[in-house]
């Protein structure tokens, strides 16, 4: 287990790490969602060492790691440009901690070779251990590097946007194999990712990291279900966000009336999922208690399983509907082309001036 | 001759790439090269195979003449003089390698790891170059009045009472010859050196570090090797002046350090060019077996 006790970290006099505690349990894969620039990089780097914070320290099982070096941690840290030896051959990179760590290095080459070659096979890439690093493909790369950390046996592994420089196929087959990997070793990951998609397929729990502050922790669906704030909300890329003011329990979107679910009476942020709003037939009206706004088409993006299209209303702001192709085919729009979007009034959710969530909010009960 | 070894591979290359782009068609690329072999057939390749030949020439008092003897090489196998400067040669050459590594290496470690500013790195290693604005004659007189009986040097360590007499063998020996040397030479060990330490990545020393290793292990197994075409350039930059010096040696030694070079000068300053010839040889042959040894030590073509 490990603890992070009020952690900061400043650059220049800018704060990058804001008094962040967290606890991160054994065995579990846990997910840092941040925009780039939100400082989870620089939350690792603490972590692992490599940087130092100016207050908060580190509890690793109940002992204070924060002024020891990062070589005698105990903690792995896979970096996000993978950092392979280039002089090196795949083996003799996973193989280099174990012979060459300062604290109980591997004398016996046997034991180094049996288990590099099943950390190897564990990743996945038995016939690559002569190849030099020039030699293998990204995801390859990344691969290594994460044997060469795992092959030590760290408590925790710490992992740095590791499949920010994948591409798409490669990275959805990684999801796959980080979490077998993690699952096979029983060790706890801690994975920063800007991606918020990849951050809550492959979380236990996540923590949302903005302007480094740890905004919210729980496991994935608690968030995108209740985003505690709307700054969680925004960066989950998940809800339409629109701001205004409430006066006598109605949401003004810049003078275009919202209903909010009864009982919310200072609503400044009004927010439903992509997911909730539904395109209403061209001239359709939408039902009295729902809440609705028009916009006008801008562009759709096919998703595989699913459809997402782009609207804006009359204020400028985009509204972004989903739509899951299991339910229906999709819709074809003309470029401006304007209608009414429409979503049940139980899927809103609204956040007070200070951006929290009122606890009023319907759906929230229900969950 | 480890230039053209490592320069071949670009017009290979750019021929192929050409051949795709079909800006020459054919075999007609090969024609990029005629300048440059015509270039070095005349005026390398021929004196090199001319030198060869002239080395088994019979040399009289005053004049050679092209009747084949093995004369010359062995008046200078069996003569103390002229084999011992060919050892003293290799010696000078090994203390001056040596010397210019352990000061260089140290000190491009700093510009090229420590200094993390670009700018900065650049302004150190001009910094480097600042003795070479002055002639190579002046820079090399100028140890004289510091390394001299009543140098600079000199009167420093007497006035401190470090000594209480000059030291004589600072000037006009084989030391003197050395440091003249190193301080020349050494910054074309610091450059290819630093340029590389430049090259490696932040990250992978983070890296190492946080497998365990400590700086000692990091510098041993990463910075090190990863350095090493660094060294292997220097080094044959080095070896290559220095094997073919004799103006340092003979501004500096009082003539009493006489290297291949100041021999072969004498030789044909004498009109003794089989002689000559013969030296120019074994310097030759010498300067190859060192830079393809050095070569050996890393392969260049797969690190730069």
């Amino acid at each position: 287990m490990m603890e992070l006790v009020s952690l900061t970290k400043s650059y220049d006099g800018v704060s990058v790490v804001k008094d962040v505690s967290l606890t991160v349990e054994n065995d579990e894969y846990l997910t840092i969602l941040g925009p780039s620039g939100s400082g989870k990089s620089t939350l690792l780097r603490v972590i692992a060492g490599l940087e130092w914070p100016e207050s908060g320290t580190v509890f690793l099982d109940g002992l204070d790691i924060g002024d020891q070096l990062p070589h005698v941690r105990g903690l792995g840290f896979v970096q996000q440009k993978y950092a392979l030896f280039p002089h090196l051959t795949i083996f003799e990179n996973v193989a280099f901690g174990l012979r060459n760590r300062q604290t109980d290095p591997l004398r016996d080459e046997n034991e180094v070779r049996r288990r590099t070659l099943d950390m190897l096979h564990l990743v996945g890439l038995d016939d690559l251990g002569g190849r030099m690093v020039g030699q293998i493909s990204g995801g390859q790369k990344q691969r290594v590097s994460l044997a060469r950390t795992l092959v030590a046996e760290p408590k925790i592994c710490l992992l740095d946007e590791p499949l920010g420089a994948l591409d798409a196929n490669l990275r959805e087959r990684m999801t796959v194999e980080l979490r077998r990997i993690r699952e096979a070793l029983g060790v706890t990951f801690v994975h920063a990712t800007g991606n918020e998609a990849e951050a809550m397929a492959m979380g236990d729990r996540m923590v949302v990291l903005d302007n480094g502050r740890s905004l919210q922790i729980g496991s994935p669906d608690q968030i995108y279900d209740l985003p505690a704030s709307v700054q969680v909300a925004r960066s989950l890329n998940a809800y339409n966000v629109m701001a205004g003011d409430t006066r006598e329990g109605v949401f003004y979107h810049i003078g275009h009336p919202l209903p909010l679910p009864p009982g919310i009476l200072d609503a400044r942020y009004y927010a439903v999922r992509f997911g909730s709003l539904s395109i209403l037939e061209a001239g359709g009206k939408a039902d009295a208690s729902d809440g609705s706004i028009e916009a006008a088409f801008i562009a759709s993006e096919f998703v595989g399983s699913r459809m997402v299209y782009f609207f804006r209303d009359d204020h400028g702001d985009i509204l972004e509907v989903e739509q899951h192709l299991s339910r229906s085919d999709p819709l074809d729009f003309s470029l401006g082309e304007r209608r009414m979007l429409a979503w049940p009034v139980a899927e809103v959710l609204a956040f007070d001036a200070a951006g929290d969530l009122i606890a009023g909010t319907s759906r929230g009960i229900a969950a | 001759m480890s230039n053209t070894a490592i320069t071949e591979q670009a017009p290979i290359n750019s021929a192929t790439r050409g051949n795709q782009h079909g800006l020459l068609r054919g075999k007609r690329h090969y024609l990029l090269l005629a300048p440059g072999v015509f270039w070095m057939l005349v005026f390398l390749v021929l004196p090199l195979l001319m030198m060869v030949y002239v080395s088994f020439w019979t040399q009289s008092t005053f004049a050679v003449s092209p009747d084949l003897t093995i004369k010359s090489w062995v008046a200078f196998f069996s003569s103390d003089t002229y084999f011992g400067a060919l050892i003293r040669t290799l010696r000078i050459w090994l203390t001056v390698l040596a010397l210019t590594l352990v000061i260089g290496y140290p000190t491009a470690l700093f510009i090229g790891q420590f200094v993390r500013n670009k700018n900065t790195q650049t302004v150190l290693l001009v910094t480097c170059v600042v003795p070479f604005w002055t002639s190579f004659l002046i820079r090399v007189l100028a140890w004289r009045p510091m390394l001299g009986k009543e140098g600079a040097i000199n009167i420093l360590l007497q006035k401190f009472g470090i000594t209480s007499q000059p030291i004589e063998v600072l000037l006009f020996t084989e030391l003197s010859v050395v440091i003249g040397m190193v301080q020349i030479y050494v910054v074309f060990m610091v450059g290819p050196i630093a340029f590389m330490l430049a090259r490696i990545d932040e990250s992978l020393i983070e890296a190492a570090r946080d497998l365990g290793a400590s700086a000692w292990t990091i510098f041993r197994k990463i910075i090190l090797p990863l350095s090493m075409p660094g060294v292997v350039v220097g080094a044959i930059f080095v070896s290559v002046m220095v094997l073919g010096e004799f103006a340092t040696a003979s501004a500096l030694s009082g003539r009493k350090v006489n290297l291949l070079g100041n021999i072969i000068l004498t030789q044909v300053g004498s009109l003794k060019w089989a002689f000559a010839a013969v030296i120019g040889v074994v310097l030759t042959v010498v300067m190859a077996i060192v830079i393809t040894g050095l070569l050996r030590v890393v392969n260049l073509r797969r690190e730069l």
